[in-house]
């Protein structure tokens, strides 16, 4: 029967009491921004190469089952190859002759093509894998309060930062609650009768559609709930708000920041020399 | 009550052997919902479920319709297992009806008629046997047909939801009935004639109806029978009296008790040999005057 929450795991967080888990949050969002500026500045499959034993690395010592992630990534990289695939097909660039492999009116596929839509891919793939690897290892109250204080000065500027960055978290929170929703929600209707868990992908498809009413409705009734709650708790952002758990950056957190640009510096330059 | 005798020799129509369950097993956020939980339950018994939360109702629940993802040899229709490859899931589906605990979960079309007639219309019945049964069974709980028909269900309150819920898996005319949790969002008097009407369908219908609850004073005067969980496990099993007389050990899982039972239980004090499965207030009022007398 459908166990959704086993096919995607965005938002959620796993705590391995790794190291990488310990580590200060607002660190671990300078790097997540760094390696997503990476995503875009690299752009030769040797860069990636490059770039992979980073990501083996911080997996190790994250110490979050690989079997879990991919497994909870299958929809996500099914969907991926979906795109990539007409990404080939209908490539629009200027390709030479020579690298032409099947044409077919404006149908083609071409070995720019497949280049572009690889490296495209991969993009994507890692931009994924690094923020996936963010939320499974950051907490949420880490999470909002790294993004609260990396985005403190913009508060002089009267940017409602707290509140941008509660939404952002909760938006993420929700995603895994809705996940649940929706797994709820199959299981019911399967008992009356709409096998969610018989039929093709087509069907199967189809079948969701019915989940989309209320999973709007539950969706809607939580938001209210969660707002009512706050403010019944005199919720507000702000900066007179205390934190009970205040951030320690250490110098190896910094050292490791150092390392990881290093590397991305590296991986992005190191290709055209070489080239050159 | 219902002749158990004419089926002793049938299969159990619900048999769980050393059920087992994980939700997300292999991952990192696997959690053990039940332990090991066997049992039998025959056609036309009235069978409650009884324990705390996180004791494992609801998991027991969906697995009698394979709603999860069974193993082989744990989970029993008819004495066949349902986790066999090939089992005609839809047909056990089509058998057992199940009433959530939260009635909006299982609502699949927008407006009231539509939803009740959803099971029928699945089933393959014609539309003039879908329409009878549908009228049946609003009428069956309170919401006149031509009243309700065409009202929209999102826009109904939480206890008239809960109803059409019912009358839905009503509308199906499965031999099994099971309620999880079905009093809760309700009033007194909701209660009351909901009550009423799952005795009068059993009777009438023949069912097997087991009811899940972590209050033994709603199923104590619906079941026969309580099957007593707690963190995944079998407790207690056995006929209602039976199980009450053990009300301290209930009352240490933090089960409700009946009323009756807890009077029973103070006025112990009192009376140390005053027995606490009572389940009216006219049987405590009998053991309690047949000691005064003593006296």
């Amino acid at each position: 029967m459908l166990e959704l929450q086993r096919n995607v795991i965005f938002g959620q967080f796993i705590d391995t009491g790794s190291w990488i888990h310990r580590m200060d949050a607002r660190i671990k969002l300078t790097i997540t921004f760094v390696l997503t500026v990476a995503s875009f500045l690299i752009d030769s499959f040797v860069g990636f190469a490059l770039i992979f034993p980073l990501l083996v690395l911080i997996h190790l010592i994250a110490r979050v089952p690989l079997g879990y992630v991919l497994r909870g990534s299958r929809l996500f990289l099914g969907f991926l190859a979906f795109i990539l695939f007409f990404q080939v097909l209908f490539y629009p660039g200027e390709a030479p002759e020579s690298s032409y492999l099947w044409r077919w009116g404006f149908l083609s596929i071409s070995t720019v093509g497949l280049y572009t839509a690889g490296i495209l891919g991969l993009r994507v793939i890692f931009l994924y894998y690094v923020t996936t690897m963010l939320m499974l290892t950051t907490s949420l109250v880490d999470l909002t309060n790294g993004l609260e204080l990396i985005f403190r000065p913009l508060q002089k500027l009267r940017v409602p930062v707290n509140e941008l960055v509660l939404v952002f978290v909760i938006a993420i929170k929700f995603v895994p609650i809705f996940v649940g929703e929706v797994e709820r929600l199959a299981r019911a209707q399967t008992a009356r009768g709409v096998p969610f868990d018989e039929g093709g992908a087509l069907t199967r498809a189809r079948r969701i559609g019915r989940l989309l009413v209320p999973i709007f409705i539950s969706g809607f009734a939580r938001a209210d709930l969660l707002t009512t709650a706050m403010n019944t708790r005199s919720y507000r952002g702000g900066r007179r708000r205390t934190k009970f758990r205040r951030l320690h950056a250490t110098i190896s957190d910094w050292l490791i920041l150092l390392l990881v640009i290093a590397w991305v510096l590296l991986a992005w330059q190191l290709p055209d020399r070489l080239g050159a | 009550m219902t002749d158990q005798i004419d089926y002793a020799a049938a299969p159990p129509i619900i048999e769980l052997r050393n059920f087992r369950y994980t939700y997300l097993e292999g991952t990192p956020r696997a959690s053990e919902a039940i332990r090991d939980v066997s049992f039998s339950i025959r056609r036309g018994e009235r069978v409650g479920i009884v324990g705390p939360t996180q004791s494992g109702k609801s998991t027991v629940v969906d697995s009698f319709a394979h709603l999860l993802r069974l193993k082989p040899g744990q989970v029993f229709h008819d004495g066949e297992d349902v986790a066999t490859p090939g089992y005609d899931r839809g047909a056990l589906r089509r058998r057992v009806g199940i009433v959530f605990q939260q009635p909006d979960s299982q609502l699949v079309e927008d407006v009231v008629g539509a939803d009740v007639a959803f099971g029928p219309t699945a089933a393959g019945l014609s539309v003039e046997e879908t329409r009878w049964r549908v009228e049946e069974s609003l009428d069956a709980l309170g919401l006149p047909y031509p009243k309700y028909r065409l009202r929209y269900i999102h826009a109904l309150s939480g206890g008239q939801r809960r109803r059409v819920a019912i009358a839905g898996v009503l509308a199906m005319h499965t031999p099994v009935l099971v309620l999880d949790e079905p009093m809760a969002g309700l009033d007194p008097r909701g209660r009351r004639e909901l009550m009423e009407l799952l005795i009068r369908l059993q009777k009438d219908r023949d069912l097997t109806l087991i009811v899940c609850s972590a209050s033994v004073s709603d199923a104590s005067l619906l079941c026969d029978r309580f099957i007593v969980l707690d963190a995944g496990k079998v407790v207690v099993d056995g006929p209602v009296r039976e199980v009450l007389r053990e009300a301290g050990r209930l009352a240490e899982l933090d089960i409700t008790l009946p009323e009756p039972v807890l009077c029973a239980r103070e006025l112990r004090k009192l009376f140390p040999d005053l027995p606490t499965a009572v389940l009216t207030e006219d049987e405590l009022e009998a053991e309690v005057l047949k000691r005064l007398e003593v006296v």
